[in-house]
């Protein structure tokens, strides 16, 4: 049952992605000839379907002006050379504030209407529109430049480290100041999420009995109502490590941080075109990914997905 | 609800559940606070000219003549109370009154006393006498300083047959009298002569090396000589450039930060209020259809919604905009192609809800018209859904212009709070700890997305009251 679920919810997957790169072609193409960036030769159709099929099989073209770390122009490999780098950062970062965000959820929803529960979601609707990437502006600004504790962009330090174990450490010190700032942004709005669920399950029944039963209040919470509380928490976390992986590619800039944020931001500032829609094509690719593995860890969580409505 | 039976009741109807919705609202503290916070800022966008000391801000932010009397990169003016110096403010004085002497027919004597009262310890940047004038006449501006000493600065002559701005910079024109003035005191082999350290510095063998401030009363005695008949001159004024300025000091293009924050206020408003609003009701009205129809209708408009909930919104407008080079009417409507996806999947679970009620199920055995029954009946229940959504919906719609804009992507002809801080970021203000600069913008964008977040909020705890906290 589940893999006729996984089966089709991947196959779903990738016929999203064909039609939405089909939808990327056809604006870009109209636009391209509206705006007469390249002149065209060719009639606007068959355009239309050659840079469909190209950009599928990631045949991207050349770079105009931007070169991969190595000098190539292959616009494919210049972007792939820079997905770790963006892998790495949010994922750090979206661990780091699933822990905090959790555990301050299920505390919040445990006294609610008290005075932590009160400041803490004051703070949250505080958080909510703040751009990420102007906290991390200002951090910058306080910890690098004023005072200069922290390394202001970059993975690296020039020269690199030599031995593998500083060279890590290395890039811990550069990851420091944008993991912070994105998990002290963040980890409030996980943590009211966390404790709106939490707080629906804990109104039930059975946690009502569980308390009934004597059992200790902290297996009640860890293990009765965030038991159940898993799958969406889940979905809600595999979500805003999706949304952050393309919300926040501003944010990388800022740190010129060497990942496909910072990708994009040269590719705009050096208008090269090639660049910015391959970019966008892996970004769009990584992001149905998610979306789609997402779906997978949440059939597999929910017992009414996994088992199947007759079993 | 019983079932009414006049026909009028309905619009009514939905009436009662706003007034009920209103009086739970005001129950909640912070969704009062949120709608002060939400009047203030409309009142801002009303009053802005009467809150900014430039009120063409928003029309001349990228035109250099308009901001060219400021300092460049000066910090705020307040920052006064805080350091052990005193930095002398940017301060205008335009009213100038000028005696007139008539000395023949063609030459008229103008003579003004402008006094200043100067008590700080750090000098202004520039001292600027400028205004209008057509035909010729000659400016000459004498400074008599409270030490007595009186300084010849400026001999200059003008002449136009048209209208024309005169702009005379002391800091440039009085070099050399200043360089004279300073040498009887302290024989220095230095060049280059800061004039306005050595104006405001008292007379002694340290007036070059260590300035040291002289406090009181200067006098600029301005005479202009007419040297024909119909002279005219308009808007004499003379400007201090201060070391320090406005409300949040000035960036490195000479403008007036404050200005251009109060400036941005209306267009963050426009933006976040107009892509809320269009994309929610679409979305709306997209999911209750969705619901309504159900079957192959259903499963279409689910799988196009899929389609558009799959692409990732930032980068596709990044490139959009690069590539196309946005109006503020293109990029909201590019954001709104997007952002009605948010309320689509609620609205259809709430919908299939509504569609089943006894009243819609009534509504269609009398025979009432599909869009009848989606209008009349099921959309007016989502009204209070809708409401908190377009709340939630107005942060993200600013936050996403201001990204694009810190790109450089933004509109050129207008002035919003992420093309400040795009200017901010070029311009160094990070790596040269310039906070006033890049600080209050984004404390702006936080403010009204936390205006709007705390009113969605509270909308939020309404419609759940699971969340209700007793």
């Amino acid at each position: 049952m589940y893999c006729r679920y996984a089966f089709k919810r991947i196959l779903m997957g990738i016929v999203i992605y064909v039609v939405i790169i089909f939808i990327y072609s056809v604006l870009f193409n109209i636009m391209f000839a509206v705006s007469n960036i390249y002149l065209l030769k060719e009639p606007i159709i068959p355009m239309i379907f050659s840079r469909w099929i190209d950009t599928l099989t990631f045949n991207y073209g050349q770079s105009m002006v931007i070169r991969s770390f190595k000098g190539e122009t292959d616009v494919f490999k210049i972007v792939l050379e820079r997905v770790p780098n963006t892998l790495l950062l949010f994922t750090l970062a979206t661990i780091i504030d699933i822990f905090l965000g959790i555990r301050l959820g299920i505390r919040k929803a445990q006294k609610v209407g008290g005075y932590m529960d009160k400041t803490t979601s004051i703070i949250t609707m505080v958080c909510y529109g703040l751009p990420t990437w102007w906290v991390g502006l200002v951090m910058i600004m306080l910890f690098a430049f004023i005072f200069p504790f922290f390394p202001s962009s970059g993975i690296l330090s020039v020269p690199p480290p030599e031995t593998f174990l500083k060279r890590v450490g290395d890039v811990l010190y550069h990851m420091f100041l944008p993991v912070m700032t994105l998990v002290l942004i963040r980890f409030w709005g996980r943590a009211y999420l966390t404790r709106n669920i939490v707080l629906v399950n804990l109104q039930e029944d059975y946690i009502m009995s569980a308390r009934a039963r004597g059992i200790p209040e902290k297996s009640v919470l860890y293990g009765h109502a965030l038991r159940t509380s898993a799958p969406p928490l889940l979905t809600m976390s595999v979500l805003s490590l999706l949304n952050s992986f393309s919300g926040a590619l501003i944010f990388e800039g800022i740190f010129s941080w060497p990942g496909m944020g910072t990708l994009y931001w040269a590719a705009v500032q050096q208008n090269d075109i090639p660049v910015l829609l391959g970019n966008l094509s892996i970004t769009t690719l990584i992001y149905i990914v998610g979306m789609i593995l997402l779906d997978l860890i949440y059939g597999f969580l929910d017992p009414r997905i996994k088992v199947g409505k007759n079993g | 609800m019983s079932a009414e039976k006049k026909p009028k009741k309905s619009s009514s109807r939905l009436k009662m559940q706003l007034v009920d919705f209103w009086n739970e609202f005001k129950q909640i503290k912070f969704g009062i606070i949120g709608i002060i916070f939400l009047v203030i800022a409309i009142l801002v966008t009303i009053f802005e000219s009467f809150l900014i000391p430039f009120p063409e801000a928003s029309t001349r932010w990228r035109d250099i003549t308009y901001w060219e009397d400021n300092p460049r990169n000066a910090p705020p003016a307040w920052i006064n109370w805080f350091s052990k110096k005193d930095y002398t403010p940017t301060t205008y004085i335009d009213d100038i009154n000028f005696e007139e002497n008539i000395m023949s027919p063609t030459m008229t004597l103008m003579t003004s006393v402008i006094e200043y009262d100067y008590r700080y310890d750090v000098p202004p940047i520039d001292l600027i006498y400028r205004g209008r004038y057509k035909g010729s006449f000659t400016l000459n501006i004498v400074l008599e300083r409270p030490d007595g000493n009186v300084l010849n600065l400026v001999n200059k002559n003008f002449s136009s047959p048209s209208w024309k701005d005169f702009r005379v910079a002391i800091g440039t024109e009085a070099k050399n009298p200043v360089q004279s003035f300073a040498k009887k005191y302290q024989n220095s082999s230095v060049q280059s002569v800061k004039v306005n350290n050595v104006l405001f510095a008292q007379a002694n063998e340290t007036i070059l090396s260590n300035p040291q401030p002289l406090k009181g009363t200067y006098k600029f005695k301005v005479n202009i000589i007419k040297t024909s008949a119909d002279t005219i001159i308009e808007e004499p004024k003379l400007v201090l450039s201060g070391a320090v300025s406005g409300i949040l000091g000035t960036d490195n293009a000479k403008r007036d930060i404050w200005s251009g924050l109060i400036a941005g206020t209306k267009w963050a408003l426009f933006i976040g209020l107009l892509t809320s609003a269009i994309s929610v009701t679409v979305g709306v009205i997209y999911g209750v259809v969705s619901a309504y129809y159900g079957g192959i209708v259903d499963s279409v408009m689910q799988r196009i919604w899929e389609i558009f909930a799959n692409i990732p919104l930032l980068p596709v407008l990044i490139v959009l905009a690069a590539i196309f080079k946005p109006s503020i009417w293109s990029l909201i409507i590019m954001m709104c192609l997007f952002f009605w996806v948010g309320p689509v999947k609620t609205v259809r679970s709430m919908a299939l809800q509504i569609k089943e009620e006894t009243y819609v199920e009534a509504a269609k055995a009398l025979g009432a018209s599909h869009a009848r029954i989606i209008f009349k009946h099921m959309v007016p229940i989502l009204i209070p859904y809708s409401f908190a959504s377009m709340a939630l919906n107005v942060p993200s719609a600013i936050l996403y212009e201001a990204s694009v804009s810190l790109l450089g992507l933004g509109d050129a002809t207008i002035v919003t709070w992420g093309q400040i801080l795009h200017d901010a970021m070029n311009g160094g203000a990070v790596t040269n700890g310039l906070w006033w600069w890049v600080v209050p913008p984004g404390i702006a964008i936080a403010l009204i997305g936390m205006t709007f977040a705390f009113i969605g909020f509270a909308m939020d705890t309404i419609l759940n009251p699971k969340l209700r906290t007793r």
